[in-house]
């Protein structure tokens, strides 16, 4: 599920404006990794951590979608059962790690599902009109389109290592980090020049206007996510002005 | 349509040959022209002058004159040359800059500004000419080989280029792909397209070029018609370091006779499926001659990576087993033994310096021993480099020599030849019938007939999963063997 | 692409794109680490240190204005969305601003500058740890109503106490500066040896 960033397999999910998916990212990641609790927040923090599965059982990413919520119940289920079970060091490790799981959780996911529901051009087109400039816009969308190629790479050095029997058991693990970063990063390096020689050819930077074929836009179905968003934001925000700034 | 006057180019990094010493060359509109020579001869760059790559993405020392369609390149930036010349390029993989297959057609129109209509329209014509319309709106991460060069095709074509210009396009492809890249060509040419074709392989290359030019040493050494090209006797052609032109001459060949009698290999149970699809591989049982040379071939997609990948144990999901020498290997035993040349070797050089790099293989480190298998691959003179900073044979020699060093008993090699000329071919082959000299069985994944022939003592063909028997190559097996190329 | 021409071209552009995803995912993985709490502080080590050899790549790829600081945009947005704290993103601008004028103070060419540079550029990891020391108490209560008990949010606390604050500062700039001399070493040994720097 990891290996299709910013995929473009035929969609046929809920169609979203990529600046919705945004704001949603936004909203999902802040709110819930933050802290805020009580009054509305009480309403607001399930709802946000509700929306990935929704949004990927509206776009049809069913194992995601399963994954999500066999995953958040056991961190939230975990969590419950540590706070009134175990004492001392090894409880305050677990509660942690389950704690931040299931904080982080929703906004991996949310992210996730940007990245897998939206192509190169819908992000470069949404960027534009956000009238984000091409030097972020263009390094951006090269980060997600090399993600991928990143694990491919470390993949295949992996397997190399394996082969040559050069694992973690020499027991020198600043080698071990040598050989394999070294060998991904002078793949990367050339992939990277095939990469521009390939979109430089085809007029990436050119100064006309760019177009674009996806027609993004909002439509009737961002209106109840923006406005869920925007709602959730005021309610932080709120919460925030009452609590003299939070955990900022 | 381009003109060349007395053009020299030096790369600014050293470490890169290839450059240009004072080429002339004309190609008229609608002219189809191959670039042919050996490796370092100068015809990518050549590829990259006319592109406009040169001056403005490669840094280097440039004179003479560039004329393409009428305007001076350095006078142009890149972009502007982007509806002027098109490029497709060797490796599928890295050359797109999206990830699905529309935007990647769409890609170039829209950095030109083109209305959405124009680049709607464009992709659908370009996708019927390419006969891609099935791969629409599909992810590239699942494309082949073969269908990524197809898109790769078609987003060049989008861009309506008058030039087309191909390096080495059909150096990842298999049979079947290749045949489809000669279609797309010849659309090309029967639109009146001007095409220029830097590339190794020439078989597919027949009746569609009108001219040749080869160089050497970055020099323009000959200028021909197809036809003088052709009536080019073969061993002067292979003089001249050319691949065959015909896989028929081919048939004449003589591959080195079989090792007999060192008794078996037998796989078993060899069978893999990916969650929820079907088996890509499917051999319950497969018998193969020890310390043979045996060509794996089919088409991309009949599980020939699979196939390399289990063999060398490398994938912890697959269960079947390897008998040899009467003990049964699993995948922590095969590691052991196998070692797989890999067709992107960089993945597995990891050392500062060539020296080292066999030594990290070796069971106990031993200089004298290390050297001795680097002079046999005439790799004595370089052992201070730093692998990555030798040619790509070299790499694949030093990759050899860690085998040799961990004293494998069975070598693999993934497509050790796409992309190579006649002489580094050759290299290959002996590297390759050297280790089965030693007693190695060796696999050679491989499309390149040639080398089939110059190595192999068996053949064995996969498709869907399944593997024929071993074949060999005696001359009836050639014979068999080759009709599965032609 | 003239030599005179100092403006970020598409090339630098896709280049920097490459860089930023090799460091973001270096970055995250030794970020990791932080997942459990103790190791928090351990974080300030370990990121400017793994970070160091992209960056000195980066630095010897691209030898313009602008690199550096859209790096630090793009990983600071995504770090920010998940879950950082709105305080990684300005700190990382203004350090990653600093350290452009560092390098630019020595022509894009000096390597000690760029060292120095990737050091101060580091001190933004500090930004993690903002939340902790300038509104402890509400940091406090927000682990309790996080629901871990004010047991474990005072071990934390006190785990952390202020005076460890520039302490923290001064190990992401020490070991963003070990780091870049790392980089640099590899550089040396492997990039250049290779003919690819």
């Amino acid at each position: 599920m990891t290996a299709e960033l910013l995929r473009g397999d035929a969609y046929q999910g809920l169609r979203l404006d990529p600046r919705t998916k945004m704001a949603m990212v936004f909203v999902v990641g802040i709110i819930l990794t933050a802290g805020g609790y009580g009054g509305l927040m009480t309403y607001v923090r399930p709802a946000l951590a509700f929306m990935p599965l929704l949004l990927l059982l509206l776009s049809k990413r069913w194992s995601a979608a399963a994954f999500y919520a066999a995953a958040f119940s056991a961190a939230y289920l975990g969590e419950i059962f540590l706070l009134s079970s175990t004492f001392g060091i090894l409880n305050f490790i677990l509660l942690a790690s389950v704690g931040l799981f299931a904080r982080f959780m929703p906004g991996l996911m949310m992210g996730y599902f940007l990245v897998s529901t939206t192509t190169v051009s819908d992000f470069m087109s949404a960027m534009r009109k956000m009238h984000v400039t091409e030097k972020l816009a263009i390094p951006l969308s090269v980060m997600f389109r090399f993600f991928p190629t990143v694990r491919e790479e470390y993949g295949a050095i992996g397997d190399a290592m394996r082969m040559r029997g050069v694992s973690l058991c020499g027991g020198k693990p600043l080698k071990m980090l040598e050989y394999r970063f070294v060998p991904m990063m002078m793949c990367s390096l050339k992939i990277g020049e095939e990469l521009s020689t390939a979109a430089l050819t085809r007029g990436l930077g050119s100064p006309a206007k760019r177009t674009n074929i996806c027609r993004i836009g909002f439509h009737a179905q961002d209106i109840p996510f923006l406005m869920l968003s925007a709602f959730c934001l005021a309610a932080y925000v709120r919460w925030l002005i009452a609590n003299g700034g939070g955990a900022w | 349509m381009i003109e060349l006057n007395d053009v020299s180019f030096a790369y600014q990094n050293a470490a890169k040959e290839g450059g240009l010493l004072g080429v002339s060359l004309r190609v008229r509109r609608g002219e189809c022209v191959l670039m042919c020579g050996e490796s370092g001869c100068g015809k990518t760059t050549l590829a990259r002058v006319v592109n406009g790559l040169i001056p403005h993405f490669y840094d280097g020392d440039l004179r003479g004159e560039i004329l393409v369609g009428g305007k001076s390149v350095s006078g142009l930036q890149l972009h502007d040359m982007a509806g002027l010349t098109g490029t497709v390029f060797q490796n599928p993989r890295s050359q797109f800059f999206n990830v699905d297959t529309t935007g990647e057609i769409a890609f170039g129109p829209e950095n030109l500004g083109l209305p959405e209509k124009e680049i709607l329209a464009r992709i659908d014509i370009a996708a019927r000419e390419m006969n891609v319309e099935h791969l629409l709106g599909r992810s590239i991460f699942k494309l082949s080989g073969g269908q990524k060069q197809k898109i790769a095709c078609a987003s060049v074509a989008a861009l309506h280029p008058e030039i087309y210009v191909l390096d080495e396009p059909s150096s990842n492809l298999d049979m079947a792909s290749v045949a489809d890249l000669r279609r797309h060509i010849a659309l090309w040419k029967s639109q009146g397209k001007t095409i220029v074709i830097a590339e190794h392989r020439l078989h597919y290359l027949r009746g569609l070029c009108d001219r040749a030019v080869y160089l050497r040493g970055g020099k323009i050494k000959g200028e021909y018609t197809w036809r003088e090209f052709e009536s080019i006797p073969a061993e002067e052609r292979s003089a001249m370091g050319l691949r065959a032109l015909s896989l028929d001459e081919l048939r004449e060949t003589r591959s080195p006779a079989s090792n007999q009698g060192r008794g078996t290999l037998e796989l078993s149970n060899f069978i893999y499926a990916y969650k929820r699809g079907h088996k890509t591989m499917d051999i319950p049982a497969l018998t193969l001659p020890k310390g043979g040379v045996i060509a794996v071939i089919g088409l991309n997609g009949a599980g020939k990576s699979t196939f390399a990948r289990c063999l060398c144990g490398l994938n912890k999901r697959f269960h079947g087993t390897l008998a040899l020498n009467g003990r049964t290997l699993g995948n922590a035993a095969r590691r052991k033994k196998c070692f797989m040349v890999m067709q992107d070797v960089n993945h597995q050089l990891f050392t500062e310096s060539v020296l080292d790099e066999i030594l990290l293989g070796m069971q106990r480190e031993n200089d004298a021993a290390a050297e001795n298998i680097l002079d046999s691959l005439h790799l004595l003179d370089i052992k201070e480099s730093h692998p990555m900073s030798l040619s790509g044979g070299e790499k694949q020699r030093v990759a050899i020599a860690t085998a040799i060093a961990s004293e494998r008993e069975i070598i693999v090699f993934d497509e050790p030849t796409s992309g190579l000329d006649l002489t580094h071919m050759r290299l290959v082959a002996e590297n390759i019938r050297r280790l089965g000299g030693m007693g190695k069985t060796v696999f050679v994944i491989t499309h390149d007939p040639e080398l089939i022939l110059s190595c192999c003592t068996h053949a064995v063909t996969l498709k869907d999963g399944a593997a024929s028997s071993a074949l060999p190559l005696d001359e009836n097996g050639r014979r068999e063997m080759l009709s599965f190329f032609i | 692409m003239q030599k005179s021409d100092n403006r970020l071209t598409p090339k630098d552009l896709i280049n920097i794109g490459i860089f930023t995803a090799i460091y973001f995912v270096v970055a995250f993985a030794v970020a990791m680490i932080g997942y459990i709490p103790i190791f928090i502080p351990l974080q300030s080590m370990a990121v400017p240190l793994a970070g160091g050899i992209p960056m000195m790549l980066m630095l010897t790829k691209v030898r313009k204005f602008g690199a550096m600081l859209i790096l630090a945009v793009v990983v600071g947005a995504v770090y920010t969305v998940m879950g950082s704290g709105i305080w990684l993103l300005p700190i990382g601008i203004v350090s990653a601003l600093a350290a452009e004028f560092i390098v630019k103070s020595g022509k894009y060419q000096s390597a000690k500058k760029a060292v120095l540079a990737y050091g101060v550029f580091c001190l933004a990891v500090f930004g993690n740890y903002m939340p902790i020391f300038f509104s402890r108490d509400a940091y406090r209560s927000f682990v309790i109503e996080s629901g871990y008990g004010e047991e474990y949010a005072d071990a934390l606390i006190r785990y952390l106490p202020n005076w460890i604050a520039p302490v923290l500062v001064a190990a992401c700039f020490a070991f963003g500066i070990l780091g870049g001399l790392l980089g640099r070493a590899v550089l040396k040994k492997h990039f250049d040896r290779a003919g690819m720097a």
